[in-house]
């Protein structure tokens, strides 16, 4: 009983000091929020690297519930078409300067060019050019991060740490800024490994080189029979086929619907995915619409073949895959072996012009429609008009979906796994990490 | 040369015989080595096939792999979390192919294939037969390609549910790379995934690059593979790569068959061997037999040609020597050594030449005697003539003596007159005679002949209508483009004139006299035809002989004059003439242009000067 009520009001101490290493396998060439790297245009580990440096006006909570950021207040007219948000005082850059209503206006225009963005006192004043509801949602997109662009093409921002060494594509080096308005990180200095494979994370922190690293599904089981500690988000990531061009006929729609008819998601889910994540037909996780359980999930080999046999000619396709992905190879082989179990023909390569390409979305936002339109934008095509009612969300999905051009297979997880020096650490919903509150070194009892 | 012709073929017998040997002692080495190369490869194959048995055999009794077959024997069983581990253990023990199946034949996890977990394998029936015997050749289908491998299957067996272990390693350039090869021998492994030959299919360790390929395409091999398809059996054939021979190679073809009762033909085991050491044996024995060849024949035609000189010199010394006494060197010499029948020969030849020199020197003591009797005969005939009217005049004169002084004065004249005119003609014979005997040298001068043989025509055209005679007609056919010849214009008309004197007493009875001119092969040929009486053969080879004469009043000297003028301008004359069909004399003289060319300032001057 005694040792029952010590630990029952047990508080760890946090200790301030020590550089926390992160690995991760995407390779950002540019720190910028609102350019888009050309070889990522959007990433988990992006959006991870730019919240530890940069703050967005707003943001969304665990319950993805919007919270003030920079941005301490809102209020909205026009029946949503103007929005105005008033700056929080008191902040300033990493480069010193006070955060202003100008410098966040300047901000959101350069990641914005569409947008009509002004200011009016300490406010910022956004009109759109019709009802916009989500714009509260897009605000806290990373890529809206309120960024002062100085002349030497340097970036400075309002996030817990500031740049000390950018080698892009391989090694970015923070330090701890001491005056962020959220308060002083407790590790001094966090490095992140960029461009490393699965194997190698799991050997940095194995060695102890790294305390936060990426896993992938078929290391999870793993990890956690080695006690570390595990941390999924939200399925934030869509895998999917992507055709890269249109249905040109009948027939091809045809083979399209053939082909997401043959695909066996459970097994590769059970197997290849090692049960993390959710098989889907639907392009937003169920979680995010609600309604995701609607489409059907299971393979359907007889009518694949059925649709598959109403066409004469059948050409063999070709999927393209990330080479540097071990699982995307997998998933294309399979794929491929299913397609065949329906008589299509598809050929896995890692060449870039293919008929197909298996991609990992990352979902922009945990709001389904700012998520559907970033998908929509994927795939080059236009969504339904933003409203607020989820029948309205429900008909633009299926709309994106009946243009043949995407077949949604998983919804994924971002799973991390930190070593057993590693305390505090927070994945938000959204796949970013929260290490404003890490810190490193073994916990001790307060008051044993 | 029949010599020559002895050694040659002697050589190439040797020769022949020698390659004969050397190409039964090389595919006597080649069947050898072929032989050795089969069992080390059979050997090779064995000690892979123990490899792969025993490293398949640890992989069942490992303990993952009976921890799994043991989970999977539950009645919740969930192969998901294994279908890597094939993966993994295919890495850990060194094998190509790796794949755990289960009771049905369903693969649990696949390390050449992880995708393909949850299918069937194909052919599990003979695969799961097969479980606990040896290694076999089995062909693997992947992703893309289809390979063939040595496969070994063994069973994990926890209560009744089995797991198949079957892993193997692949057939590949490493593989064949690895077996220690005699040199110029290689082996090669064709693949035997499709119903027709495929150059995909082959596996050639030795080549490698797009220019390899190209000095030796895969397709050469299509007939050998087929016929080892087709016959069902090893087979051996000859591949060219090139118009070389060196580059052939003699492939001895293996099928290497599968498991089962069918016992498929999975590959061809190909192993060459290059012809190269063969050939260049070859080259060398053809190069040494055609280098003592032809030294021998070399030597054989130097010894036939020394021989041949040493009989034939004396014989062709002796033709020549015949040749020179053809061309009037009587006194001509051969060279006699020995005593053999050429040496006989020779004497024989210097003795012949010695009579022959002796009965031409008396032949022309006896021609000068011949001739001093005709010149005495022809003196006394023409002296005779005039002196026969001087003896009757003198006695006329003697017996005058006796008549009155007018008679004698009347007869002292006639005497007197006809005493002067025979003296006369008594001068004139020898006058002639004087006159052969100082034939001039001719002095050239640039002239025109049909000048010259105008104006002899011209000369004696009066005559030739003059009266007292038949009447001669006369004809000129000149030659227009004949031109400056050297020639003395005097003695070339004296000659003429000689010509057409004749022409003219050989028409007692009229004719026509005809002068022609004409070239004929760079010279000038001048005709003097008549219609005369003409001459008999006989005549005609005497005609030109001095003295000789078929007229009752002449010398005999006229032809004899004109053949000296010809000779002495380096021509010829010669005659054509029958009884009654007249005659033509035809005088050939060179242009003499040369002795022109050599002084024509002297001849363009006019300055008269005569040519040497």
């Amino acid at each position: 009983m005694m040792l029952g009520a010590v630990v029952a009001s047990a508080e760890t101490r946090q200790q301030y000091g020590g550089t926390l290493h992160v690995t991760m396998r995407a390779a950002l060439m540019t720190l910028d929020p609102a350019e888009l790297d050309p070889a990522l245009p959007d990433s988990i580990g992006r959006r991870a690297v730019s919240m530890l440096m940069f703050d967005t006006l707003v943001t969304l909570d665990e319950n993805l519930r919007i919270q003030p950021g920079l941005a301490m207040a809102w209020q909205t007219s026009a029946g949503n078409q103007r929005w105005q948000l008033q700056i929080r005082p008191g902040v300033k850059f990493h480069d010193g300067t006070a955060l202003s209503a100008e410098v966040a206006a300047s901000s959101l225009r350069a990641a914005n060019p569409g947008w009509k963005v002004s200011t009016e006192g300490d406010s910022v004043v956004i009109v759109r050019d019709s009802s916009d509801p989500e714009l509260l949602a897009e605000l806290a997109l990373p890529r809206n991060s309120i960024v002062k662009r100085n002349p030497n093409n340097a970036f400075s921002g309002t996030g817990p740490f500031h740049t000390a060494d950018w080698q892009p594509g391989k090694k970015l080096a923070l330090a701890a800024e001491e005056n962020c308005w959220r308060g002083r990180p407790f590790v001094d200095a966090v490095e992140i490994e960029m461009g490393k494979n699965s194997y190698e994370q799991v050997t940095a922190i194995e060695s102890g080189k790294a305390d936060l690293i990426e896993v992938v599904p078929e290391q999870v089981h793993h990890f956690s029979h080695e006690g570390r500690r595990i941390a999924n988000s939200k399925p934030m990531e869509l895998i999917a086929l992507l055709f890269t061009r249109d249905a040109a006929t009948p027939a091809e729609k045809l083979l399209r619907e053939a082909l997401a008819r043959s695909v066996d998601r459970g097994s590769i889910h059970r197997v290849l995915l090692q049960g993390t994540g959710q098989p889907a037909a639907s392009l937003l996780p169920n979680w995010m619409s609600g309604y995701g359980f609607v489409f059907p999930i299971d393979a359907d080999l007889p009518r694949a073949r059925q649709a598959r046999e109403q066409v004469r000619s059948v050409p063999s396709w070709t999927v393209g895959y990330d080479s540097s992905d071990p699982m995307a190879r997998l998933l294309a082989e399979r794929i491929a072996l299913n397609a065949k179990d329906a008589g299509l023909s598809l050929q896995p390569t890692t060449a870039a012009n293919v008929d197909i390409k298996l991609v990992r979305i990352a979902l922009a936002s945990p709001d389904p429609w700012v998520a559907l339109v970033e998908i929509a934008a994927f795939t080059g095509t236009a969504p339904g008009k933003e409203s607020e009612t989820v029948e309205d969300l429900y008909a633009s999905e299926r709309a994106l979906l009946a243009t043949d051009r995407i077949v949604p297979l998983f919804h994924l997880p971002v799973t991390y796994a930190g070593s057993t020096n590693l305390n505090d650490w927070v994945l938000r919903p959204d796949g970013s990490w929260n290490l404003g509150d890490a810190w490193l070194g073994t916990p001790v009892i307060a008051g044993k | 040369m029949v010599f020559a012709l002895t050694v040659s073929l002697a050589v190439a017998a040797v020769a022949l015989l020698v390659l004969g040997v050397t190409r039964s002692a090389s595919e006597r080495s080649e069947d050898q080595r072929t032989t050795a190369l089969v069992t080390q490869f059979q050997r090779e194959f064995s000690r892979r096939a123990d490899d792969v048995v025993r490293r398949v055999e640890a992989i069942a009794t490992s303990n993952p792999i009976s921890h799994m077959a043991s989970s999977l024997n539950g009645t919740s069983a969930d192969s998901a979390e294994y279908f890597d581990v094939a993966h993994q253990m295919a890495e850990g023990y060194q094998l190509d192919f790796l794949e755990f199946l289960d009771g049905q034949g369903k693969i649990i996890s696949s390390a050449q294939w992880p995708a393909k977990f949850g299918y069937p394998d194909a052919g599990f029936e003979g695969l799961s037969a097969s479980s606990g015997e040896g290694a076999f050749l089995k062909r693997e289908e992947l992703q893309d390609s289809k390979t063939l491998g040595l496969f070994a299957v063994r069973t994990t067996r926890v209560s009744e549910r089995p797991v198949y272990v079957i892993g193997g390693r692949r057939l590949d350039k490493n593989f064949l790379s690895a077996l220690d090869l005699p040199a110029d021998m290689r082996v090669l492994l064709y693949q035997n995934r499709s119903e027709h030959f495929s150059a995909d299919s082959l596996i050639d360790p030795s080549v490698t690059g797009s220019k390899a390929a190209a000095t030796h395409p895969a397709d050469k091999f299509a007939p050998l593979v087929e016929a080892v398809r087709h016959y069902n059996q090893e087979t051996t054939c000859l591949i060219q790569w090139t118009a070389d021979q060196a580059d052939d190679e003699v492939f001895h073809a293996i099928p290497l068959r599968g498991a089962g009762r069918d016992r498929p033909l999975m590959g061809i085991l190909l192993v060459g061997n290059s012809r190269r050491s063969y050939v260049e044996l070859k080259r060398r024995i053809r190069a040494s037999a055609l280098l003592v060849g032809g030294g021998g024949i070399f030597l054989a035609i130097l010894f036939s040609t020394w021989a041949a000189a040493r009989m034939t010199r004396p014989v062709v010394q002796l033709a020549r020597a015949a040749q020179e006494v053809a061309a009037g060197n009587w006194d001509t010499r051969v060279e006699v050594s020995g005593s053999d029948e050429v040496g006989q020969l020779a004497d024989s030849f210097n003795r012949m030449t010695t009579e022959l020199l002796a009965q031409k020197e008396r032949l022309v003591q006896t021609e000068r005697v011949a001739a001093w009797r005709e010149l005495a005969r022809r003196l006394a005939h023409e002296l005779k003539n005039p002196l026969f009217p001087l003896q009757l005049t003198v006695e006329n004169l003697v017996r005058a003596r006796s008549q009155s002084s007018e008679q004698f004065d009347e007869i002292f004249q006639e005497s007197s007159s006809t005493l002067l005119a025979e003296i006369s003609n008594l001068k004139m014979i020898i006058g002639r005679f004087s006159e052969f005997s100082k034939m001039p040298r001719p002095q050239f001068q640039p002239i025109q002949v049909n000048e010259i043989v105008g104006g002899v025509m011209k000369l004696y055209e009066a005559q030739l209508q003059a009266s007292g005679r038949a009447p001669l007609a006369s004809q000129l056919e000149l030659d227009n483009k004949i031109g400056t010849i050297a020639a003395d214009s005097d003695l070339l008309h004296r000659a003429l004139s000689n010509l057409v004197l004749n022409a003219m007493d050989a028409m007692p009875n009229g004719g026509t006299l005809t002068l022609r001119t004409r070239r004929d092969d760079g010279k000038v040929i001048i005709e003097i035809a008549d219609t005369g009486s003409g001459m008999t053969r006989e005549e005609c080879e005497r005609i030109f002989t001095p003295y000789y004469t078929n007229k009752q009043h002449g010398t005999g000297l006229g032809l004899a004059i004109v053949q000296s003028v010809v000779s002495d301008h380096g021509g010829r004359i010669s005659v054509k003439s029958a009884p009654e069909r007249g005659t033509t004399f035809i005088i050939e003289l060179p242009e003499n242009v040369a002795a022109l060319q050599e002084s024509p300032a002297r001849a363009e001057a006019g300055t008269g000067t005569r040519f040497a």
